[in-house]
């Protein structure tokens, strides 16, 4: 069972390259002049979230709640909402050990051809 | 007439097809969502078919139940009794089913409902200080300000000004009375109908419930249908004191 600690201090680099990115729903919804509040992703990751707590010891939901809110407020600060909530359940998967961040990265460079194909 | 964002595409014989505004970048954050969740399904930290339901579970989450209860509750006195006295009964009476929210169980939401009946003295709100805990199955998901440690933290100190800054000014002689919600334990707001919707239908009722009135932030009025935008304030060092 992981224990409350601070990972706000675990730098990964592959979250920080994209919070620093910066191709955030509300900017992207302003610029297609799509009306949808979040983006479509969001229901996905709220399932994973409760998916996470029902599975409960890998990072149980209180861990992960507290997580994000020290995350966002320090780490991903310039990061709006949902998507600062994604980056800091990636980042506390990272610095808890459960998700390698090499095939996280690997696994993105795979998963972004696939959607472009046409 | 036209929205301003409605956008038409140009047809081989020169005529225009309607067509709905979409997002036509793919975003990191969506690539970072699928790696992420393949990577756990295949670490058997939990099924796609488990991941699925969820979100089929979630897409249909919204604050219209919620609303039907409370409109019910201010045009029927035995519903109301059934509500205050027996939340979740009251709950399967519109088509929610607290035990069996999703059909295969969400332990974060399987828990104990409150309904709290304001009064003309006294006045609820409602708040997770350890979370975001929330009446999920009848609310929706919860909006951003309500997970914010700003917003947790405040509202059991200082209730009346977090209400001012929401826009909701009682009188002194209300009391206010905040509701800590957690794992086990979830309320909702039963707010006072509105002077002038005595004749009102059950529908009607229900358009000017808000989610903000549930959860004790807003009042109803008639003409208000929506929720306010509200500011989302950071935190200082929201983490420190747990």
């Amino acid at each position: 069972m992981p224990d409350d600690r601070d990972v706000s201090n675990v730098r990964v680099q592959t979250l920080e390259r994209i919070a620093a990115h910066g191709q955030v729903w509300s900017q992207l919804a302003s610029k297609y002049g799509v009306g949808n509040p979040v983006p479509p992703w969001k229901s996905s990751l709220d399932a994973m979230c409760d998916a996470l707590d029902r599975e409960g010891i890998t990072l149980p939901l209180l861990i992960r709640r507290h997580d994000e809110d020290r995350l966002s407020d320090q780490v991903y600060k310039a990061v709006p909402f949902p998507e600062s909530q994604l980056l800091a359940l990636a980042h506390s998967l990272i610095a808890r050990n459960v998700i390698d961040e090499a095939a996280l990265a690997d696994r993105m460079e795979l998963v972004r051809p696939r959607l472009e194909s046409r | 007439m036209a929205d301003e964002n409605d956008r038409f595409e140009t047809l081989p014989d020169g005529g225009q097809q309607h067509s709905t505004p979409m997002v036509d970048e793919i975003t990191d954050f969506e690539v970072l969502e699928i790696a992420l969740r393949e990577l756990a399904i295949e670490k058997g930290l939990f099924t796609a078919e488990e991941h699925r339901r969820y979100t089929e579970f979630v897409e249909q989450l919204g604050p219209a139940p919620g609303a039907r209860l409370v409109a019910k509750a201010w045009r029927d006195p035995d519903f109301k009794q059934l509500a205050r006295q027996d939340a979740i009964a009251a709950c399967r009476e519109i088509g929610v089913d607290w035990l069996q929210p999703t059909g295969f169980g969400t332990p974060s939401d399987f828990t104990s409902l409150q309904v709290l009946e304001d009064t003309p003295t006294l006045h609820h709100v409602i708040v997770c200080t350890l979370c975001s805990c929330y009446p999920r199955p009848i609310l929706g998901n919860s909006p951003e300000w309500y997970r914010t440690p700003n917003y947790r933290r405040r509202m059991v100190r200082w209730p009346r000004q977090v209400l001012a800054e929401f826009g909701l000014y009682l009188p002194e002689e209300v009391e206010i009375r905040v509701e800590d919600s957690n794992s086990k334990h979830r309320f909702l707001v039963l707010p006072l109908q509105p002077p002038g919707t005595e004749d009102w239908t059950e529908q009607q009722l229900a358009e000017i419930v808000t989610r903000d009135c549930m959860i004790g932030v807003a009042l109803p009025k008639p003409g208000v249908t929506s929720n306010g935008d509200r500011p989302v304030h950071p935190a200082i060092h929201p983490a420190e004191n747990y």
